[in-house]
């Protein structure tokens, strides 16, 4: 670090393993960086601290929030926004492009595949038990081709970068995923903040999304629909966490936000019930987990969903997106096949690798898991969100021998993986600015073709040494620079 | 638009109107005990009573109503409660509204929970009844001034305006549970001050002068003013022709039950004049008008909110909804 900087940096170490976004191993900024690092860095502590503390004010008056308990009166929170944006280069980024749009090519193949001919399991490259046996697998999809053949509209796939800097999938998110809004809103509000730095710096647009997520929906209403099909959002309420996303989104995409009691399906139609009656709907993005979307299909007890949804899907007068049982895509016990699939229906070698992972499905990873728990990351392939985690080098005897009973108890609900030291970015805290360990969630957005979002929400662990960013386990949010003079 | 959004619109306009409402009973009557002494019972309580709240158990006096009737959550007539719901319903349909009408009545909602606020409410009584008033000022104001005048703004207007229309019938039925003390107080300088009270909380008071009437008796032209105007947006009959404008505005082809009671409590207001009003009772006749407004807010929800559906007969439908 330039001892003659006397702004932002100048008190900066980074992580003494781990990549750091902003600064190579000698200290200087990646070529990439310049320009951010020297006009950031030209900020007194200050004068940093009097916009952030802008930006929080802008987040609480906007109610940019989300809620914690799901009662009336529920805590709202906003989600902690760190104001040193996370740079991605623009030639690093096409290639990061490439390979998602490589993977979800590969995961539609596959979900048209299990719910077809099943070949990729009659050839025995993936166990047919593993996708046979997911909770996410939807036998009643069997045979049904959704409009475009498309299944996984919207997907959130996350990415880390381990110590080499190499980019790898932690995982796929192809059910509901959410934290879009918060890219575009933190987007929003670094443009007020940093006006000058934005023009110096040629960040590439993300403000595009809600268009495109829209024209994707309509490019897959059914064959009848009218023109333009009616397409609404259908959220679980405003008592959900994710509330405020849902309402986001409608806004921007100029469609209705529904909840459940607004639909009624007859005659295996859907329809918008509106101060003028019946209204027919063409296509569903909807917010709300397959268990809930229709009582008479799946959990009887949903009150969220729409009885005849399903009825109405099957008979193609609706597009849901993302289509029903695409959650055996995304089960973390099917993830390390995701590879095998790209090589199996693309005939290509996959352009992003996935985290190398244990599945404790197998006799030999089984065996290797339970006697390495304290240098493994273990995960329960069910659960979301930080939830049913052992982290190995950070965890008790006690832990590791809980996780040890669980895991043989029922090995199919786990896999394992090696510890991957996560990127750092700087990252305000209450020592300064320190690094803090960063993933990247790019959105996939697919209807008749593909379209990535350039960036994504960049989540910070906000406690030192934390590798887990989730928002429901303390982690914040920071904007993504996809820069276009990069490298 | 859908039926349960155009709920939310319909109270998120109404819960504003009674917030702003509420501060202005309060404060009328704070303005009216100043000028002369009633017993502890009459001052305070009747107006949890026009509030339609007949079981309170606190304590009657000054502050501890006030404190009811402004920060209590569990009195839903209380001016936090009012404001909470209001917030509550803009958050629902937060795609609805437009984002400075979110922006606004989410920033008051934040500055009801500051100290900042909590000292206006002890130290400068007036001025924060007068900011609890500007709030659904100011967002009317801008909801007209940012969102399409289409459906969601038309059920806006029709909660404001039916809100407000009982509101003015409660105000002007505060002068009728603050008795004078005697016969002899009647037409006297402090029972002229009451008349101009009421004027001044519904802000009629320059309208009322510029109407270039001869005042023989306050209490009647008041009232008439406060009843009748054809021009003042406060009277209870420029509110509920404002409520037929706007459902008409929403219309179907054949009138709904709302737009039948409307039209009979409209016809039934036109049919009185001023002197049938006080010989038949005005105390009698606002609370005729209370209750029918009541009857027309039911008769909304089923109109409109709580819809039995039935799907099309055919693809090609030309579906007439019939209520």
């Amino acid at each position: 670090m330039s001892v003659t900087s006397p702004g932002l940096f100048s008190a900066y170490t980074p992580h003494s393993t781990a990549w750091d976004e902003l600064f190579s191993r000698d200290s200087a900024p990646h070529a990439h960086c310049k320009t951010l690092h020297d006009r950031l860095g030209q900020l007194l502590v200050p004068d940093f601290l009097a916009k952030r503390a802008g930006a929080d004010m802008a987040f609480v008056n906007q109610g940019i929030t989300f809620s914690v308990y799901s009662d009336m009166r529920g805590v709202e929170k906003i989600f902690p926004f760190d104001l040193i944006p996370r740079p991605v280069p623009g030639a690093e980024w096409d290639r990061i492009e490439q390979g998602l749009e490589q993977r979800i090519a590969a995961l539609n193949a596959f979900l048209l595949d299990v719910y077809h001919d099943q070949r990729i399991l009659k050839e025995g490259r993936i166990p047919a038990d593993l996708v046979l046996g997911s909770k996410g697998f939807r036998k009643e999809m069997i045979g049904f081709t959704p409009p475009g053949k498309q299944y996984v509209h919207i997907c959130g796939t996350d990415l880390i970068r381990d110590h080499h800097g190499q980019f790898l999938v932690l995982e796929d998110n192809g059910r509901t995923p959410s934290g879009v809004s918060y890219v575009l809103e933190n987007r929003a509000v670094m443009k007020k903040v940093f006006p000058h730095l934005f023009q110096d710096c040629h960040v590439r647009r993300v403000e595009d999304y809600p268009q495109q997520l829209r024209e994707a929906l309509m490019s897959v209403a059914p064959d009848g629909a009218e023109s333009p099909p009616t397409v609404v959002l259908l959220s679980p309420g405003p008592y959900n966490s994710a509330y405020f996303e849902h309402s986001f989104l409608a806004r921007h995409m100029g469609i209705e936000l529904v909840l459940g009691q607004d639909l009624f399906v007859d005659h295996e139609t859907v329809y918008l019930k509106t101060t003028r009656g019946p209204e027919k709907v063409d296509v569903i993005y909807r917010r709300l987990d397959d268990d809930f979307l229709d009582p008479e299909a799946f959990r009887p007890d949903s009150l969220l969903g729409v009885p005849g949804l399903f009825r109405a899907y099957r008979a193609g007068n609706v597009t849901l997106a993302n289509a029903v049982g695409t959650g055996v895509a995304d089960d973390k016990a099917v993830y390390p096949y995701v590879e095998e699939m790209i090589r199996f229906y693309l005939d290509a070698e996959p352009i992003l690798r996935n985290v190398p992972t244990y599945i404790c499905a197998r006799p030999d990873d089984l065996n290797y898991t339970v006697n390495h728990l304290a240098e493994l990351v273990v995960k329960a392939v069910n659960e979301s969100g930080g939830y049913g985690m052992l982290m190995g080098p950070w965890s008790t005897v006690a832990q590791q021998n809980e996780f040890r009973t669980k895991i043989l108890d029922n090995p199919r609900n786990y896999i394992a993986q090696p510890v991957v030291s996560l990127s750092t970015c700087p990252t305000w805290t209450e020592e300064g600015l320190a690094p803090r360990h960063v993933d990247l969630r790019p959105y996939i957005v697919s209807g008749r073709s593909t379209w990535v979002l350039p960036g994504g929400l960049t989540r910070t662990a906000l406690v030192k040494g934390s590798l887990v960013v989730n928002s429901s386990q303390g982690g914040g949010s920071k904007d993504t620079w996809v820069l276009e003079n990069g490298l | 638009m859908i039926s349960r959004v155009a709920e939310h619109c319909f109270w998120l306009a109404r819960y504003l109107e009674r917030a702003e409402n509420t501060a202005r009973i309060l404060e009328v009557n704070q303005t009216l005990l100043l000028d002369f002494h009633v017993p502890l019972q009459q001052q305070w309580l009747p107006l949890l009573i026009i509030s339609g709240i007949h079981e309170y158990k606190g304590d009657p006096n000054s502050e501890a109503v006030q404190n009811f009737m402004t920060w209590d959550l569990d009195n839903p007539f209380s001016i936090l409660s009012s404001l909470h719901w209001a917030r509550e319903n803009a958050r629902i349909i937060r795609e609805t509204i437009s984002a400075e009408m979110w922006e606004r009545t989410n920033y008051y909602h934040l500055w009801l929970q500051s100290q900042v606020c909590r000292d206006m409410y002890n130290y400068n009584r007036g001025e924060f009844y007068a900011q609890i008033r500007r709030i659904n000022q100011l967002i009317h104001g801008i909801c007209d001034a940012t969102m399409s005048h289409g459906e969601a703004w038309e059920f806006f207007q029709l909660g404001r305006y039916l809100e407000r229309a009982s509101q003015t019938a409660r105000i002007l039925d505060v002068k009728y549970h603050i008795l004078l003390p005697t016969l002899d107080d009647v037409g006297t300088p402090v029972d002229n001050a009451h008349w101009v009270a009421i004027l001044m909380s519904c802000s009629g008071y320059e309208p009322f002068h510029k109407t270039q009437r001869i005042i023989a008796d306050p209490a009647i032209a008041v009232a008439e003013f406060l009843i009748f105007d054809p021009l003042f947006p406060r009277s209870i009959h420029h509110c509920l022709t404002d409520c037929q404008r706007a459902l008409r505005c929403l219309g179907t082809e054949n009138f709904t039950e709302a737009e039948r009671k409307l039209g009979a409590l409209v016809a039934w207001l036109d049919g009185q004049t001023i002197a049938n009003v006080i010989s038949s009772g005005l105390h009698e006749t606002l609370t005729h008008a209370v209750d029918s407004i009541h009857a027309i807010g039911h008769s909304i929800h089923n109109s409109y909110f709580d819809v039995e559906y039935a799907a099309p007969l055919d693809d090609h439908w030309q579906w007439q909804w019939q209520i």
